[in-house]
């Protein structure tokens, strides 16, 4: 009699470990899969924004501007372009970052604090570690897509606007990985923040104010960094976004680049990404044991 | 008895008096009283933004560009030029701020306002306390920013000191129109509707350079938007160059104004006392 209970108790925990397997395996994508799915939620926003903002800001400030700044811009090689040119790859990075700043800050707060979602994952066979790299897949995917409507934005913008192409065809795509790179330095750390907090203070709006505001406003985005004044280029050297944005001139419009340079360039995005990453997977996996 | 009837009667009988009780002060107050539980660094955050802006602009860019022109043939610094862009967009955005998101929120989930009207505040004096309160906030602001375009020698004329009553001016324009608004909205993605109405308006309005690089029928249209009339009314001030034709601007204000608080007051009637 015990003998046959044990038996079917055995054969229920293969059949549930059996069950379990898939999720086990492909967790991963499933949390990547509910993230992107509850996109739609606002999708009308998401495309508005992606079509919006470069035609908004390329329009407002680059043309704008370029009617005042009529002499052609130096960059950090001393290749001379227009001011258009000069701008549009800092717009693209800048898309990136930002689409990367709305995604990895409240929706994470969302999936802890205040519906929860991350815990229902936790509460199936998905681990802590799966749920933090289906976040970061789920949420990168928005970023893909955005800097991907830019760049094709600015390729037919140039087309049209101007008389050289703001991008050059061969290396230019080389700027949508780049955006995404760009996209976890910045995100990856504020998702690991956003994984700590347990109380909303207002901390975003801060992020929002005295982090992202200066990067965007100091880092070469509108005139080259070696403008400003030693006391406020370092805003630039250490921001993700400056670093993103040189990349994107040296791929999208072919300015001449020391590898090493490039180099240094990827290596401190990967750094801020990984570290990023580690963090988060760490508060992620700490909060879901509570 | 009769009289006691009579007075109460009197009271609530139609016109004026159903809408307004003459008391905006107490929803100012509660503003105030539940400002102190809130975050002091976040409010005080909102006064970094134009200084950035300022700072960034002014002193990068002003290299490339040199003086500029404004519209009165004023040949000025560049950051001169903008830093009378930036306060009037700054008391734009903090009109807005209140007037649209914190008002949803009272609105939809606080449901601050039945409570009110349910006293014998009438819409109209919420619609002005709550305005009234915007204002405050925007002064702090304007002030500070004002001391700041001082300190950096942005200030060209005595006049600049005009500047803080035309940026009441503005946000009071901002604040009226932007409550009303908001009545209208019912989820909060809506509400991503009124960025998309700012920052086409923040970055077409003269504020980084003269509306002049377009083509007519664009400088139409962006004459035709509320925020151009405001930065030309501060610039106006700050730089010195006064004439007739900023009377307009204050007009145009007024009228938005006028609107503005008869559209909230009527609004906030069909929604709470209908």
């Amino acid at each position: 009699m015990s003998t046959a209970t044990d038996a079917s108790l055995d054969a229920l925990r293969a059949e549930a470990m059996e069950w379990g397997r898939k999720p086990r395996a492909n967790g991963t994508f499933y949390v990547a899969e509910h993230i992107v799915r509850a996109m739609r939620a606002y999708g009308w926003t998401i495309v508005v924004g992606a079509l919006g903002q470069p035609i908004l800001y390329l329009l407002g400030l680059a043309l704008g501007l370029a009617a005042l700044i009529t002499v052609p811009i130096t960059d950090a090689s001393g290749m001379s372009v227009s001011y258009v040119t000069f701008v549009a790859p800092a717009l693209l990075m800048t898309a990136a970052i930002q689409v990367a700043t709305e995604e990895f800050s409240y929706p994470v707060v969302d999936g802890f604090k205040w519906r929860r979602f991350f815990f229902g994952f936790s509460a199936s066979p998905i681990s802590p570690g799966q749920i933090t790299t289906g976040v970061l897949l789920g949420a990168s995917a928005r970023v893909l897509v955005a800097v991907a409507g830019y760049y094709l934005f600015i390729w037919l913008f140039g087309l049209v606007f101007q008389p050289a192409p703001l991008v050059t065809p061969e290396t230019g795509w080389i700027a949508i990985l780049v955006g995404v790179l760009g996209g976890w330095a910045f995100g990856a750390p504020l998702m690991a923040y956003a994984a700590s907090i347990e109380e909303d203070k207002g901390q975003f709006a801060l992020v929002q104010r005295f982090i992202f505001m200066p990067m965007f406003l100091f880092s070469g985005t509108f005139y080259p960094l070696d403008s400003l004044p030693i006391w406020l280029a370092w805003i630039g050297w250490i921001s993700p976004l400056w670093h993103a944005t040189e990349l994107g001139r040296t791929f999208l419009y072919g300015r001449p680049t020391e590898p090493f340079a490039i180099v240094v360039h990827i290596a401190y995005l990967v750094l801020l990404s990984v570290v990023g990453y580690v963090l988060a997977r760490r508060h992620f996996a700490r909060r879901l044991a509570k | 008895m009769t009289t006691t009837v009579e007075t109460s009667a009197h009271l609530r009988s139609g016109g004026v008096r159903a809408l307004y009780a003459g008391n905006p002060g107490a929803v100012v107050q509660r503003g105030l009283v539940a400002a102190r539980s809130s975050s002091w660094v976040v409010v005080l955050s909102g006064f970094f933004e134009p200084v950035f802006y300022l700072a960034s602009f002014g002193i990068g860019l002003g290299v490339l560009i040199g003086d500029v022109q404004t519209s009165t043939g004023v040949e000025v610094p560049y950051a001169a030029f903008i830093a009378p862009a930036l306060l009037a967009v700054s008391a734009m955005n903090g009109a807005i701020y209140d007037s649209t998101w914190n008002v949803f929120f009272k609105m939809n989930y606080g449901k601050l306002y039945e409570g009110m009207l349910a006293t014998s505040l009438g819409p109209l004096d919420v619609a002005l306390g709550e305005i009234v309160y915007a204002l405050l906030r925007g002064l702090v602001y304007a002030s500070g920013f004002l001391v700041i375009m001082q300190v950096w020698g942005l200030n060209l004329s005595w006049t600049a000191i005009l500047a803080l009553p035309a940026v009441l001016l503005i946000a009071f324009g901002f604040a009226s129109l932007g409550m009303a608004v908001t009545s209208y909205m019912k989820v909060f993605q809506q509400m991503d509707l009124i960025n998309f109405v700012l920052l086409p308006m923040f970055l077409f309005s003269a504020t980084f350079y003269p509306i002049t690089v377009y083509p007519e029928w664009v400088q139409a249209i962006v004459q035709a938007l509320p925020l151009w009339h405001g930065v030309e009314l501060v610039r106006g001030l700050t730089t010195g160059a006064l004439y007739p034709g900023m009377l307009w601007h204050v007009l145009y204000y007024v009228v938005m104004i006028g609107v503005g608080l008869i559209f909230t007051t009527k609004r906030l009637r069909a929604l709470f006392l209908g």
